[in-house]
Parts: C-alpha cells; sequence; structure tokens
C-alpha cells in the first residue's frame, strides 16, 4: 500500500480526476439537475463552448497519468499525514461567517446543492455575530485556546471592524441585521 | 528627451497629495505583512482588492504595487533582527543577517540592506522606464496567435523557474485555465461549468480563490506545524556601517543588483528566486567564502539588493505584455481588468498618466520605505511580539470580509472556504499554488486568442509555427521544456533550490 501513498501518486490521481469530471460536467446531458445541456464542440474554424474545455479535460488526464505512473515506477515522497483539527475548525469558521453574515443566506447555501427548499432566515445575522462565531471556532482550531482571551479578541476585533468597514469605509455591512 | 518627457508624466502623476497617501498606505501595509510571518502579499493583495474599486486606477495600482515591493523590505527587517523571515524572499538574509546581529552589527546590517535595497529599487524602476518603450512597440506588432504563443511562453517559463516538480506544476497550470473557464462563454453565451448557479455564471472570481490557496491553506499549514516562537531582542547600537563594512558591501549590492533584474523580467523569476542565485553567487566569488553564515556582508547586501531589484522588473512584461510573471502580478492583471483596464501594450499609449505614474511612485515608495524601515524598526520588532493566536483569527476574519465586498456576496466568502480546502490539499501533495493562479488568471485571455488565431486561419493550426514571430516564441517554449527533461540540468535546478534553504 505504501508505494500508493506519495505525493506524485496522489497528485496524478487528482489531476485525472479533475479532468474526467471536468469532461462529463461538459459532455454529458445534466439538464435533469442542472439545466445545463451538452456542451456544442464546433469545428476549429469555429469552436464551439466545448473544444477547449475537451482538450484540456484530455491534457490534464494525459498529465496526471504520466505523473502517477511515474511516482510508482520511480520512487516518491510521502505523503505527511496531517491534523483534523486546524482544517477543519478553520474551514467550520469561515462557512459560519459566510451563513451568519446576511439573514437570507442559510436556504441561498443550500439551494446550491437542493432547490426548493423552504425559506428560512436566520434569526441572528450581522457583522457581529459572524465575527464572534469565526473568531471563536478559528482560535479552537489551534493548540492554545482561552475562553476568556478569545472573548477579548472578538471585542477588539468588533471596534476595528466598526472604525474601519463602517467609520472608514461606511460599508453597507449590517453589525447586528435590524439593530444596528 | 521623450523618456525625461514621460517621466515629468509619471512623477506629475505620482506626487498628488491622494497617490502620496496610498502610496505610503501600500507601502506600510507591505512592511507590516513583510514583517508578519504567515501571511504574504498575495493574500493580502487578494484581500484589499475590493477597497480599490472605488479608488481611481491610479491610486489602486499605485498602493497595490507598494504592498509587494513593501513586503520586501519588511521580511529583510525581522530576517536580520529576530533570524524570522517574514517573506520567502528574506531566508537568505536570515543567514548572514542575523549572524551580524549576534555580533552587535544588527544596525549595519539593517542599514545597508535598506541602502542596498533602495539602490536597486532605483536601477529596476530606471529599467522598466528604458524597457517599457521598445517592448510596447514590438507588442503592438502581436496578433492573436503570438498573443497565444507569448502567454504559453510565459506560462511554461514560470514553472520550469519556480521550485518543485515541473510536470506537476504544468499539471497545475492547466487546472488553473479548466477553472478560467467556468462562466459564460464569449462566444456562444453558453454557460459552461456552471450548474445553475448564477454566481458562477460570470465566472469564478480570482480574489477569492488567492485568499484560499495562499492565505487560508497558508494559516491551516501553519497549525499543524505548531511552532512556538521565541523572540529575541536584539539592541540596535548604531545604524551606521563601519568603512571596512561600506567596502565590502558595494561591490555585492551592484552584482545583487544585476542578477535581480534580470532574473525578475523572467516569468517565474521574481524575489524568491533572485535572493537565493545572489546569494550563491557572493559565496562563490567571495575571497573568503567561509565568512558566509557567520555574519558576512556581502551576503546580506547581495539577496537584499537582488530581491528588491526583482520586485521591480517583474512589473515590465506585467506592465508592456499583460504578461504576470507571478502570483502577485496576476493579481495586479485581476486589479487592472477590474478597473476596466485591459492590460497590455495599449497601456502605455492609452493611459501614460497611469502607467509612468506607476513608475514613478515606485521609485518614491522605494524612498519612503527606507524612512519607515530604519527609524521606525523598534515598532515593526514589537509586532512580533504578538502571538500567532491572535494573529491568524485577524487574518482569517479580513480575508472573509474583504471577500464579501467583492460584491457584497456571501458566494465569495463560501469560494475561500471550498479553496482552502484545496489549498491544503495541494499542499500535503506538493502542488504550488502560483502556476494555478497564472493559469486561472491567463486562461480566458488565452482561449480567446488561441480562438481567434484559429478562425482567422480558417481552422489551420500551423499559423502559430508558420508567423515568424509566433514560431520563435513557441521555439524558445519548447527548447525550456526540452532542457528541462534534460537530467543533468534537472540536477542543477534542484540544488540551486535546495542550496542553504
Amino acid at each position: 500500500m505504501n508505494r500508493f501513498l506519495t505525493k506524485d501518486f496522489l497528485a496524478g490521481l487528482m489531476f485525472v480526476g479533475f479532468g474526467g469530471l471536468a469532461y462529463i460536467a461538459a459532455f454529458t446531458d445534466l439538464s435533469r439537475y442542472f439545466g445545463q445541456s451538452k456542451l456544442a464542440l464546433g469545428t476549429a474554424v469555429r469552436m464551439g463552448p466545448g473544444y477547449v474545455p475537451q482538450m484540456l479535460a484530455f491534457i490534464m488526464m494525459a498529465l496526471g497519468a504520466i505523473i502517477a505512473i511515474t511516482a510508482l515506477v520511480t520512487s516518491s515522497e510521502r505523503i505527511e499525514g496531517g491534523k483534523w483539527k486546524p482544517i477543519v475548525m478553520i474551514t467550520l469558521g469561515v462557512v459560519a461567517f459566510g451563513v451568519l453574515l446576511d439573514p437570507g443566506n442559510v436556504p441561498a447555501i443550500v439551494s446550491w446543492f437542493a432547490s426548493g427548499l423552504p425559506r428560512w432566515e436566520n434569526p441572528v445575522s450581522g457583522l457581529l455575530p459572524a465575527l464572534v462565531a469565526l473568531v471563536f471556532l478559528s482560535a479552537s482550531g489551534g493548540d492554545e485556546f482561552k475562553w476568556r482571551e478569545t472573548a477579548i479578541m472578538c471585542a477588539v476585533l468588533t471596534v476595528i471592524c466598526f472604525v474601519i468597514f463602517k467609520w472608514g469605509l461606511s460599508m453597507n455591512i449590517a453589525m447586528l441585521t435590524g439593530v444596528w | 528627451m521623450d523618456i525625461l518627457n514621460n517621466l515629468a508624466i509619471g512623477f506629475g502623476t505620482a506626487v498628488t497629495l491622494q497617490n502620496l497617501l496610498y502610496c505610503l498606505i501600500g507601502c506600510l501595509v507591505g512592511t507590516l505583512i513583510g514583517v508578519l510571518p504567515g501571511i504574504g502579499p498575495v493574500a493580502t493583495i487578494a484581500m484589499l482588492l475590493p477597497l480599490t474599486f472605488k479608488l481611481p486606477p491610479e491610486a489602486a495600482l499605485i498602493m497595490l504595487a507598494g504592498i509587494y515591493y513593501g513586503a520586501a523590505y519588511g521580511g529583510s527587517t525581522t530576517a536580520i533582527l529576530v533570524n524570522l523571515p517574514g517573506e520567502a524572499s528574506s531566508v537568505v538574509t536570515a543567514l548572514d543577517g542575523y549572524k551580524m546581529a549576534q555580533n552587535g552589527r544588527a544596525g549595519a546590517a539593517l542599514s545597508i540592506s535598506a541602502i542596498g535595497s533602495f539602490f536597486a529599487g532605483t536601477v529596476g524602476t530606471l529599467l522598466i522606464v528604458l524597457f517599457a518603450k521598445p517592448l510596447t512597440e514590438m507588442a503592438q506588432k502581436f496578433g492573436p496567435s503570438e498573443y497565444c504563443s507569448l502567454m504559453a511562453l510565459g506560462l511554461v517559463a514560470a514553472v520550469v523557474l519556480a521550485s518543485g516538480s515541473v510536470i506537476k506544476a504544468i499539471a497545475m497550470v492547466f487546472l488553473g485555465l479548466m477553472i478560467g473557464l467556468v462562466g459564460t462563454d464569449v462566444n456562444t453565451g453558453a454557460q459552461r461549468f456552471t450548474f445553475n448557479i448564477p454566481e458562477l455564471s460570470d465566472g469564478i472570481d480570482f480574489a477569492p480563490i488567492a485568499m484560499g490557496l495562499f492565505g487560508i491553506a497558508e494559516i491551516i499549514a501553519n497549525l499543524e506545524k505548531r511552532s512556538t516562537r521565541t523572540v529575541e531582542q536584539t539592541v540596535i547600537t548604531s545604524l551606521w556601517p563601519t568603512r571596512e563594512e561600506v567596502r565590502q558591501a558595494w561591490p555585492a549590492v551592484l552584482r545583487g543588483t544585476g542578477i535581480g533584474s534580470i532574473l525578475g523580467v523572467l516569468p517565474g523569476g521574481g524575489p524568491t528566486l533572485s535572493a537565493f542565485s545572489a546569494y550563491t553567487l557572493e559565496k562563490k566569488l567571495s575571497k573568503t567564502p567561509q565568512m558566509f553564515g557567520k555574519g558576512a556582508v556581502a551576503g546580506v547586501a547581495s539577496p537584499e539588493s537582488a530581491n528588491n531589484a526583482a520586485s521591480q522588473t517583474s512589473f515590465i512584461p506585467m506592465l508592456t505584455l499583460g504578461i504576470p510573471s507571478n502570483a502577485v502580478m496576476a493579481l495586479m492583471v485581476g486589479a487592472m481588468i477590474i478597473q476596466g483596464i485591459q492590460p497590455g501594450p495599449e497601456v502605455m499609449t492609452k493611459k501614460p498618466e497611469l502607467f509612468w505614474g506607476m513608475i514613478a511612485s515606485m521609485w518614491i515608495g522605494n524612498l519612503m520605505l527606507v524612512i519607515i524601515n530604519l527609524p521606525l524598526i523598534g515598532i515593526w520588532v514589537k509586532l512580533l511580539t504578538v502571538p500567532y493566536r491572535f494573529l491568524y483569527p485577524s487574518i482569517l476574519l479580513f480575508c472573509c470580509i474583504g471577500a464579501y465586498s467583492l460584491q457584497n456576496s456571501t458566494f465569495h466568502v463560501m469560494t475561500v472556504a471550498i479553496f482552502g480546502v484545496i489549498g491544503y490539499i495541494f499542499l500535503k501533495l506538493g502542488c504550488e499554488g502560483a502556476p494555478f493562479l497564472l493559469g486561472l488568471v491567463l486562461g480566458p485571455q488565452m482561449e480567446e486568442y488561441f480562438r481567434r488565431a484559429m478562425l482567422l486561419s480558417r481552422g489551420d493550426a500551423t499559423v502559430f509555427v508558420t508567423r515568424p514571430l509566433s514560431a520563435g516564441l513557441l521555439a524558445v517554449t519548447v527548447l525550456l521544456l526540452i532542457l528541462m527533461a534534460l537530467p543533468a540540468l534537472r540536477k542543477k535546478r534542484e540544488e540551486a533550490f535546495q542550496e542553504d534553504s
């Protein structure tokens, strides 16, 4: 198994995967799901929207295959294991920020994946809740997390954001939707 | 006389109160992020891009440029004083700079690096002035097939000169080109890879992608490493170098400037490669190579001049041909497009005040940086004592707000999150983000030129090799690829990147 868990082999697979996905997305009839039909290839003189994507998809799959096979034949560096906490907590933090910033965001995000859900709004939204969620989630992704310290950091960042974005740049962004 | 005339236009634009102010802001922000490890110019410029929408194009580009070359200055300060290079381009400076500081020559190292950088910046700016006109005139003869070949050359050269695996980097370029296709096809109006998401019909914005790849992914990687930083304050006694130090420094500054200016123009060259090469050269030429790593003055002067000269001259291909040579330049191209300016040879003739104003501002900015850096050094070092656990949530927050304010849409915040994860995977798999970003920014234009060239030639693909200019550019591209495939050269290249790192 070890020879498959190398940086280069997996990178090769990733490129083949991206190329393949792009090919499938471009040249299968997805109108049932996304209302997007197949891209027309066209000719070399009058290229359709699918000409260049097809070319790129093939090149990517070929390059990916070369990288993966080379990695198997020659030796390649083993992939290093990671920690789950930083990646999960930081991604969650950024997503939470996006969800909490605007009142109507929950359905918008859900509808990318499944359409036709009933409309539902955040009860609490605005820069303040979004900021608190982001700072707390991301801070807990680190090794030294302290409640009190993080709370103070939230307060300081709120003041900074208010001064820079509301006063300084007069951005149209609510601290707490409907309240402030 | 033409040059003087143009410079007059440039300084006329750059020395207005507003533009001076934005130049200063850019330099300050650049120095700040240069001092702070864990955030680089790419993520910062992407983050601040939305703030420049309301500014006039001159002010916007002057500020963004200031961030770029300011970061090179700031990075060296911390490299010398606390052995923590804020940017990759200052890694080699830390070798001898920190040793000089330990020997009690911190002040001398700082002033040599600042003055060397200023000299190199001045030469770099002058080179832009000299080369701008001929290169622009050449570019005006270009048709779509030449442009397409030129972009291919730019992308390949960027890959060859960057560190890491060449074939992986090329695959990353293609991945970038592919992501660049997302959106409405300009020729037919067809929706490509949009999956019925209305926000995607204009294409994926490059700024949130850059924030994700270079900001978020970097933070995640830093948190995994769990580095504990202990900052020892070095006492700066006198900023004046001794006569002996000056004697050792000035030839190194000259050589560093030369190397930096040349490597900066080449796609993929940029400040980091220049600093490494300059250090290696200096060590080879030195009569006392054993002094390197123990506080050699030349080991500070040369890479510092080189990285600054390179940051200046890497503007040349971007300003004259519209071809970015590194990730920061790719963002600058994006910033120009947002301002409604199509980067390329027309910028100089159609927008002389923007073109020359930006160049003049770079020289003024370099002057400002010497002033910002030397007397205010204490403040910058103080900033280093801020622990990373306070720093990274703030960086994340500003990234998120920046992404949101692009179009007042949280869609971009989600894009940042997604590309943060993708960037983390890239890091784990040893794939570099810079070639991806270059492909992404050049993708739509390249497809456009490719299709136009094929239309004009009635579907005959040989047009790329029958037109002499285009054939020449492609020949260089192929030559570069062949050279890279040669085992002997590949080994040399790997050595060059591993030297002292």
